[in-house]
């Protein structure tokens, strides 16, 4: 298992994917800590002052915000063995093609736990330096430091989700499209109509946003609930998407 | 290893692409897996290999099959495949399936440079010319230092050096070796030179079985003589009056069936009659290679004693 681990590392670092995925984390974390500080307790904004408890927990989950990237990680580390083909010769030199998915599952995480570490490492860092600029830095205490570690945690399950998506889907424009579709339509859909809204907090952004932050938002979950609902979506997409790996024809 | 298939079918919905195959591989030679395009053998050698479900039958490696070998890598290795991810270094490629079957990573540029690739290890495969696509993958065959190679069509893309090339490989690799070698090709004069046994399939079934030697013999068989003489009507009479057919062609020509060149001499010499040309025309192995996969659509809805029977038991 540790060795089809490593083969899963050696597929990932040796193509750029992966950087380029981990700058636009970055890009796109730093970029929400700065407007968000900038706007920060204007009145047209709504935005909560900084310095206040509720700034504070918005801004550090920031990093959450890249889960999309994330989650394209995992699709992308699934599907590529099918869109490049290399699949044939993965199965081949692993049989047990279970222990492939699952391999993958546990390289993903571990690599994403990494990648979500940088991201709110300059997530926090930028918010010091800005924030700090207008009069108040947040502090790493306990409070902050449970919410950066719940925007790492959710990052890992995102990708955790994405391979098992990929698994299930095989096709990776279409992961991809379906991923970015059901996270910026039809889950803020759900979130937003009240006849729907009750389910939302069952749903994984619903589990997200109770992990790590939510703002003048729907009725959900207690904190450790969200993160369970999250996990469990990640180890149902791990499951079904090894069944379906390992019932599957490759041809 | 002896590779055994034993009653292999799969059908895709409807569609039967592999029907009760059986045939086997012996080590120390090249068995080659013949049959048109759409014949199964893709589907067949995939199965083998564990990448697809059979509905029925099984294929084994010494009595193991595929999916259940402790260590497939060094086992059989295998080229169905030259497809690889454009933006991964050939060198890099390799490295992966040495992670993942426990080999030093070594193995990558010793199997580049038995390939012929170590130039180009550090491209990038997409920039790969198709005849390097299948020297890589062949690369990632031998890995294992498998004592079974399995090849799928490895000579499409190669340039005639490549293919001088690949015949010595293969031969060296099961004669020298012997390991067991199994490489399918649609076409019977790609690899006529290189195999020692063939296994013919069309329509998904096992249309012939056997040495190349046998098969040679049976064209040799099948041929006609053709004779010219100057008394050609005169020699027909006495060719016929021995049970032999005879058509004759005009202008003193004979194509007579049924005999070899050198009892018509030896009856042409009794008779006292005078020859210009006595020609054994035998039909050439890419004949009796289409005469035993041609019209196989009609297989397709299998009637009993169809010509796959014949076929076989020839």
């Amino acid at each position: 298992m540790i060795r089809l681990v490593r083969a899963e590392w050696t597929k990932l670092f040796t193509t750029k994917v992966w950087l380029g995925l981990l700058l636009g984390s970055v890009v796109m974390v730093a970029a929400f800590a700065v407007f968000f500080t900038a706007f920060a307790g204007e009145d047209e904004s709504g935005l909560p002052a900084v310095g206040t408890p509720l700034y504070e927990d918005l801004i550090l989950s920031t990093a959450a915000n890249a889960n999309i990237l994330f989650l394209i990680l995992g699709i992308i580390g699934m599907t590529q063995e099918y869109r490049h083909r290399t699949a044939t010769p993965t199965f081949l030199t692993s049989p047990r093609r279970g222990q492939v998915v699952i391999a993958k599952l546990i390289a993903y995480a571990l690599a994403a736990a990494a990648f979500a570490l940088v991201v709110v490492i300059v997530n926090y860092v930028v918010v010091v330096i800005h924030a700090g600029a207008r009069g108040a830095a947040p502090s790493l205490d306990g409070d902050n430091l449970a919410t950066l570690a719940a925007s790492l945690v959710a990052l890992v399950i995102y990708a955790v989700i994405g391979v098992g998506l990929g698994a299930l889907l095989r096709n990776q424009v279409g992961a991809i499209v379906g991923g970015l579709v059901y996270l910026f339509v039809i889950e803020p859909i759900i979130r937003s109509v009240p006849a729907t809204a009750g389910a939302y907090k069952w749903m994984p952004g619903g589990g997200l946003e109770a992990l790590t932050a939510t703002f003048e938002g729907p009725d959900l979950l207690e904190a450790w609930q969200g993160g369970l609902v999250l996990l469990g979506y990640g180890l149902l997409a791990a499951l079904l998407g090894t069944l379906l790996a390992v019932r599957r024809d490759v041809v | 290893m002896r590779v055994e298939v034993r009653g292999l079918t799969k059908s895709f919905g409807a569609v039967r692409a592999v029907s009760d195959l059986s045939f086997t591989v012996e080590p120390g030679q090249v068995t080659g897996f013949l049959g048109p395009n759409g014949a199964g053998k893709t589907t067949s050698l995939r199965m083998v290999l564990g990448l697809i479900r059979p509905d029925s039958g099984t294929a084994t490696f010494d009595g193991v099959p595929y999916t259940a070998l402790p260590d497939p890598s060094r086992t059989v290795g295998a080229v169905l495949e030259t497809a690889f991810h454009p933006a991964r270094s050939g060198r890099n490629h390799l490295r992966v399936y040495c992670r993942a079957a426990g080999l030093p990573l070594e193995r990558a540029d010793e199997v580049l440079r038995q390939v012929g690739l170590s130039d180009a290890g550090g491209r990038r495969a997409g920039s790969y010319s198709l005849g390097m696509r299948q020297r890589l993958a062949l690369a990632a065959a031998l890995l294992g230092d498998p004592g079974v190679l399995v090849l799928d069509e490895p000579a499409n893309g190669l340039d005639p050096e490549g293919i001088q090339w690949l015949r010595g490989f293969l031969r060296h690799l099961a004669h020298d070796q012997g390991r067991t070698v199994l490489v399918s090709s649609h076409l019977l004069s790609e690899v006529e030179q290189t195999v020692d046994r063939v296994v013919i399939v069309g329509a998904g079934r096992l249309v012939r079985e056997g040495s190349m030697a046998d098969l040679r013999a049976g064209a040799a068989s099948g041929g006609t003589v053709l004779v010219r003489s100057p008394e050609a009507p005169r020699l027909a009479d006495a060719l016929r009056a021995d049970g032999a057919q005879v058509a004759a062609d005009g202008d003193g020509a004979l194509t007579v069936s049924g005999r070899t060149a050198a009892e018509i001499g030896s009856r042409a010499f009794a008779a006292g009659v005078e020859l210009h040309e006595l020609r054994p025309h035998t039909s050439g192995l890419e004949e009796i290679y289409f005469q035993l996969t041609a019209g196989q659509e009609q297989f397709a809805a299998p009637t009993p004693g169809a010509p796959v029977a014949q076929g076989a038991t020839r």
